[in-house]
């Protein structure tokens, strides 16, 4: 069973420190919910666990069972079994979308997949996912809706089987439908027993995964770590709680604003 | 516009296909009968040499490369008449020294022409194409695609122009031109250039050189590929395209044989 185990990380991003002391454990076979306001850490946690380049840690350990995950490049961290389901997933012209995923699984196996066995992998997970088999032969999410986008993160989850997946937001973006078919799918990846820790800031894909546990990211810190009933009580009265029993005062996400000066134009503007 | 202007495969089926190969300094002058639809593929370009071509009113031409020697010098010179059409895929992987001038005169009212360029530079390669298209009829359309991808200490230019002239009314062109560099010591520059003399038209060019996108790198190895299989992924893929303009199978693979061993 692989366990993956986040101690006391710290990191930040362009000189700011976002996480301040992580602590999280998640085992294969749960789902945990990560819950938290926009701009307190969460999706830099899943990416820094995948290795973005543009996070720096500067303290504190990731290990996959006896592996340091902060010292392995993304792609061994792929290999070893971590996934990311990205909230933006990038548009790449030319790299035809299978060629990519038939490329992927193979950097998984030892022998490469035959062209049979793969169009046949393809064509059932295109079809569990109730995808369109031509989005298979197009650039990679070029052109993609956000709904296509995300169901071609959970057709790569569903090819690649990995232990651990981290899910930043899949549902955005999705209709009712189609957010029921990617938690049919990930219903069964539970049942296989792969682990799951899922940004969403709505309570319906919850309600269809079933997590085991909620987390709770404030400040760059995770405040709770407990049973899933928070994801109710978060969605009905949202994080005000937060403040009034636990005492943490939750930052807001401040942007400075640029320094500004008023040209000709402008001034005639205000005038007018 | 549209991305590319093709004829349709099945209609290039019915033609025969000729087969060119151009000795160094030899010039060929070709002309495509009116309403004729004409598919050459050209095997060697060599040194020097010229291909002036004359498309006839209503007649259609396509014309594909497979460049694997040195054609320094060389030239395509194409004249259109009334609604003629000409589509050319150039297929580079030529090594060391190479200049190329295109010149594709649209003289014909609601004649067409599609470019489409691939070239992979690597070593101490140093290339140029020079590509130019003038209309010179009104309601004449144009599209010129020119990628490229640079390595090594190489050097590669995209240059060219496209002018609407006087009395062009209704015409429409467009210039891309794309070039993926690779390593610090490569010199790669895109210097498209519209020259406008008629209103009532539309043009565009778009010019980018620059290195992979850090963002591309990270999806891709994200899903376990390794930087220099990802690197090749994108490459492949940005390249590949210029098969869609051969129509023999054995040569398609041939091109793709060439793009992956280059890389």
């Amino acid at each position: 069973m692989a366990k993956l185990v986040i101690k006391d990380l710290h990191a930040e991003v362009e000189g700011k420190e976002i996480l301040k002391g992580i602590n999280l454990t998640i085992e294969q076979g749960e789902t945990v919910a990560f819950l938290g306001p926009n701009g307190h850490g969460k999706s830099t946690l899943l990416n820094i666990i995948i290795g973005h380049p543009r996070y720096h840690v500067t303290k504190g350990s990731v290990y996959l069972n006896d592996k340091n995950v902060l010292e392995m490049s993304v792609d061994e961290r792929s290999k070893a079994g971590l996934f990311l389901g990205m909230q933006n997933p990038v548009e790449i012209p030319g790299v035809i979308n299978s060629d990519f995923l038939r490329a992927s699984l193979n950097a998984h196996r030892e022998k490469p997949i035959s062209t049979y066995n793969f169009y046949k992998m393809l064509d059932s997970s295109t079809k569990e996912l109730k995808m369109p088999f031509d989005l298979a032969t197009r650039s990679l999410n070029e052109g993609f809706s956000g709904g296509e986008k995300k169901r071609n993160e959970i057709l790569q989850l569903l090819m690649l089987e990995p232990k651990i997946a981290l899910l930043d937001e899949i549902d955005s973006g999705l209709d009712v439908d189609a957010m029921q078919t990617v938690a049919e799918v990930i219903r069964k990846e539970q049942e296989k027993g792969t682990g799951f820790l899922i940004i969403s800031h709505y309570a319906r894909l919850f309600e269809l995964v079933k997590p085991t546990r909620a987390i709770v990211m404030i400040n760059g810190k995770i405040v709770i770590d407990g049973d899933p009933s928070y994801i109710k009580r978060i969605d009905q009265t949202g994080y005000e709680f937060i403040k009034t029993e636990l005492g943490i005062e939750i930052e807001k996400d401040e942007v400075d604003m640029n320094k500004v000066s008023i040209g000709e134009c402008g001034v005639k503007e205000i005038i007018r | 516009m549209k991305n590319e202007i093709l004829i349709s495969e099945s209609e290039l089926l019915k033609c025969e296909p000729i087969v060119l190969s151009l000795k160094e300094n030899e010039t060929v002058q070709i002309n495509i009968s009116s309403n004729d639809t004409s598919y050459i593929f050209v095997r060697d370009f060599s040194i020097g040499a010229i291909l002036n071509i004359h498309i006839k009113e209503n007649a259609k031409l396509q014309l594909s490369f497979l460049a694997k020697n040195v054609f320094d010098k060389a030239e395509i010179n194409v004249d259109l008449e009334k609604g003629a059409f000409f589509a050319s895929y150039f297929a580079d992987f030529s090594k060391d020294k190479e200049k190329l001038k295109v010149t594709i005169k649209l003289n014909g009212e609601g004649s067409s022409a599609y470019w489409h360029l691939a070239s992979l530079t690597a070593n101490k390669d140093n290339k140029e194409f020079n590509i130019n298209i003038n209309h010179n009829a009104g309601h004449t359309i144009a599209l010129s695609n020119n990628f490229g991808v640079s390595k090594d200490e190489s050097k590669l230019i995209f240059s060219g122009k496209s002018a609407i002239y006087k009395g062009s009314h209704g015409s429409h062109t467009r210039q891309n031109s794309k070039i993926m560099v690779f390593d610090p010591s490569c010199d790669a520059i895109a210097r498209p250039v519209l020259k406008i003399d008629e209103k009532d038209i539309e043009a565009s060019h778009g010019a980018v050189v620059g290195r992979i996108p850090e963002e591309h790198l990270f999806y891709l190895t994200s899903r376990g590929l390794d930087e220099s299989q990802a690197k090749r992924l994108i490459t492949y893929g940005y390249l590949k395209p210029i098969t869609r303009g051969f129509i023999d199978e054995s040569v398609r693979n041939e091109i793709v044989e060439l793009i992956e061993g280059r890389m």
